[in-house]
């Protein structure tokens, strides 16, 4: 369900080549569980966004790290966190636009597009929603007249049958507050920004080339009607049979599988974590309007009592003390950002869509299921 | 393409090699494995060439086996060269340049060989082979792989993977001589790219080559539609067989009886239940994230509404969750206490 990017958006629709599609996938797979980013390169045609190659960017800086930048010490759980937030914050760091630019002066040469249109990043089961995520994006958003996107290739989906990619952009709405920079309760409701505010989902279609749609076309898919295959001899000369053992494009039935609790579960999990983002959230906000309200009252107490002063000293002829002294005395606390609050609404609704869609799949698989294993009983 | 053509692989004779014969080249026979998306790179470059060039070459990334006898070619990427009648040139520094960055990105690949988008093997051909085989800069000790994907339009599109071995005809003309080995190769399509492969090649039978995104329902209703195609195509043929209109196969009778010896037998009531407890816990779990999206929207509101209280924002967001919930609906009260009751009743539902 993509929401309907606004009419003035500079981008409105995303087409991919198959090249894009493979090199997604061959990246995003091969470095699971951690997320795969890397650069997109194309054309915008109109409100059109092209994208017609892609590449990784490298997720360790080699010239911060003295030994070996891929490390990784298990004892060291922080270690662990640091190489997961630099993989993830890759698009936006200075030595990756070095890469990117380098690539991209490269791959002119060869008549590759060369336009950057954005970034990917690999995901599982939809957990994408952080701040590493929008900022990569306000990164991207930031140059004027820019028409850039982030895709999204959900690994654990994808798995289960179906090709998951969605493309994002900030609305414009979010980018301004992200200008300012302030994410305080009274610029929010200025400007009435909500959680599903945040990001426009916008379509995505494939596009081939001719020859490419030639070779696709060559390989074997089903033996066609007319040809007069022979009968098999025997059991095993079916299954040895090449043409029918191995069909790269037969169909994908993977998403026929009933099984429930992979899915359940993991969606579950990170719908508790990000629960517990939200109560954490809570609790600061709570915790900075406790100490506000304190520090108010101290103000007060502070304000009467120097009024107190100054009115004793009038009666005594004496020249009173200044009242708006408590602004040094006293330091207001500062407003927590409510930017983590915001993402963690929209990850939650992320998640609600998923089950909702998987949800309308099981159902009609098991009420298909039942109605065959079941026969002659009205479903 | 897993063609299956038989091999007989003659070892190279040794080069001239200037060092000592414990780094002298690898003899034993190599296949390789070519994927998908390093296949579709080569493809794309090749619709980009230049106007005036018959045929453009780059580099192959990969990994080989322990023991060198299995290549993978996992990546590649396209080096610019100029060919006359007379002459070949290739930039050097470019292909440095680029194995550089590449190796940067995927630390674990290293060069395998290049590639060339038309079938023929010529001078030229030997001159980039020997080329990409040397030491230091090529893949010596290992054999360089050499892969030509024909892309002539209308015609089918046929890759070749060779190794070579030098061959002199004399020591002046060593450098541009060559013989080009065939090896077996296969292109590999692994599970993850299976689902990428079917909407890619969904695109193939429209005029325009374009395929949307599908939904997970729309893709469900795909595959169902292809089974059901399926189905109704054996039973045609068994009807068929009964009616002796077609030639019966024991083969085929056998493989269908036991296929159809995997429906399982269970009885009535253990399938209701199964069914009952299986739809009953996918609608538990979409209940309960529907709980958790509503409180976090309360929660976000009433505390972006301030400490005064919008009465009708928290209203709104009461009515909200109050269609799920019974125990939200109270209109007044604090919001400190309604944004506290949120958190723990939101987790509530999850137990």
């Amino acid at each position: 369900m993509a929401t309907v990017p606004p009419a003035e958006s500079p981008v409105r629709e995303v087409q991919l080549s198959a090249l894009v599609v493979m090199r997604l996938i061959k990246h995003s797979t091969q470095v699971w569980p951690q997320p795969a980013t890397g650069c997109l390169v194309g054309m915008d045609v109109g409100a059109q966004l092209q994208i017609t190659n892609s590449f990784p960017f490298p997720a360790s800086n080699p010239d911060n790290t003295t030994g070996n930048p891929n490390a990784t010490n298990p004892a060291d759980p922080y270690h662990q966190a640091d190489q997961l937030a630099l993989a993830l914050a890759a698009p936006r760091a200075k030595s990756s636009v070095a890469y990117q630019n380098e690539m991209i002066k490269y791959l002119r040469e060869v008549n590759v597009d060369a336009q950057g249109v954005g970034w990917y990043v690999s995901c599982s089961m939809g957990n994408f929603v952080n701040a590493s995520f929008v900022e990569n994006q306000a990164f991207y958003q930031r140059a004027t007249g820019e028409q850039t996107v982030a895709l999204v290739f959900d690994v654990g989906r994808s798995s289960q049958g179906s090709f998951n990619l969605k493309a994002y952009r900030l609305s414009p709405s979010f980018m301004a507050a992200c200008k300012e920079n302030k994410f305080t309760t009274e610029s929010i409701q200025k400007s009435n920004l909500r959680y599903q505010d945040i990001l426009i989902e916008l379509p995505v279609a494939i596009h081939n080339s001719h020859l490419l749609t030639s070779y696709l076309h060559q390989l074997p898919t089903s033996p066609t009607a007319d040809t007069d295959l022979a009968l098999p001899a025997s059991l095993n000369e079916l299954h040895r049979n090449p043409h029918l053992a191995s069909n790269p494009l037969a169909p994908n039935l993977d998403n026929l599988d009933l099984s429930i609790d992979p899915f359940l579960e993991k969606t579950v999990d990170q719908l508790l974590d990000s629960i517990e983002a939200h109560q954490t959230e809570q609790n600061n906000a709570q915790y900075y309007q406790r100490s506000l309200a304190r520090e108010q009252a101290k103000i007060q107490t502070w304000q009467l009592k120097r009024k107190q002063e100054n009115a004793l000293r009038v009666q005594q002829k004496q020249t009173p003390l200044p009242e708006d002294e408590w602004q040094k005395l006293f330091k207001l606390p500062v407003e927590p950002s409510r930017l983590e609050a915001m993402l963690v609404g929209r990850q939650v609704e992320q998640y609600a869509r998923q089950i909702d869609g998987f949800g309308a799949v099981v159902s009609g698989k098991m009420f298909g299921v039942r109605g065959n294993l079941l026969p002659g009983e009205a479903a | 393409m897993g063609d299956s053509h038989n091999y007989l692989h003659l070892a190279r004779p040794l080069a001239p090699a200037p060092i000592a014969t414990s780094q002298s080249s690898v003899t034993a026979p190599v296949s390789v494995t070519l994927q998908p998306q390093a296949l579709f790179s080569i493809i794309d470059h090749a619709s980009r060439r230049p106007a005036d060039q018959e045929r453009v070459i780059g580099t192959l990334l990969g990994t080989r086996s322990e023991d060198g006898t299995e290549v993978s070619v996992t990546n590649c990427y396209a080096v610019p060269h100029t060919e006359t009648a007379e002459q070949v040139e290739m930039d050097m520094d470019y292909q440095k340049r680029m194995l550089d960055l590449h190796l940067r990105a995927a630390p674990k690949e290293v060069l395998v060989g290049w590639y060339a988008t038309s079938g023929e093997l010529n001078t030229f051909s030997a001159l980039i082979q020997n080329f990409y085989s040397q030491q230091g800069e090529g893949t010596f000790p290992h054999p360089a792989v050499h892969l030509t994907v024909s892309t002539v339009a209308g015609q089918d599109v046929e890759a070749n993977t060779y190794i070579s071995a030098p061959i002199g005809v004399t020591a002046e003309r060593a450098a541009d001589s060559c013989l080009f080995i065939p090896v077996p190769h296969e292109i590999k399509y692994d599970e993850a790219s299976k689902s990428g492969l079917e909407l890619i090649a969904g695109a193939r039978d429209r005029d325009d080559r374009t395929q949307l995104m599908q939904t997970d329902l729309e893709t469900l209703e795909h595959a169902i539609e292809q089974v059901l195609e399926m189905l109704e195509r054996v039973s045609n043929y068994v009807s068929d067989v009964l009616d002796e209109e077609q030639q019966s196969s024991t083969a085929l009778g056998q493989f269908l009886l036991n296929t159809l010896a995997l429906a399982p037998k269970v009885d009535a009531e253990d399938i209701e239940r199964d069914f009952n407890n299986h739809i009953q816990d996918v609608l538990l779990i979409d209940l309960s994230n529907r709980l958790a999206t509503a409180a976090i929207t309360m929660g976000g509101d009433t505390n972006v509404a301030g400490s005064g209280g919008d009465q009708q924002k928290q209203q709104g967001g009461g009515e909200r969750g109050g269609e799920r919930g019974g125990q939200r609906r109270e209109g007044g009260g604090g919001q400190q206490q309604r944004s506290g009751q949120a958190g723990p009743g939101g987790r509530r539902g999850e137990q």
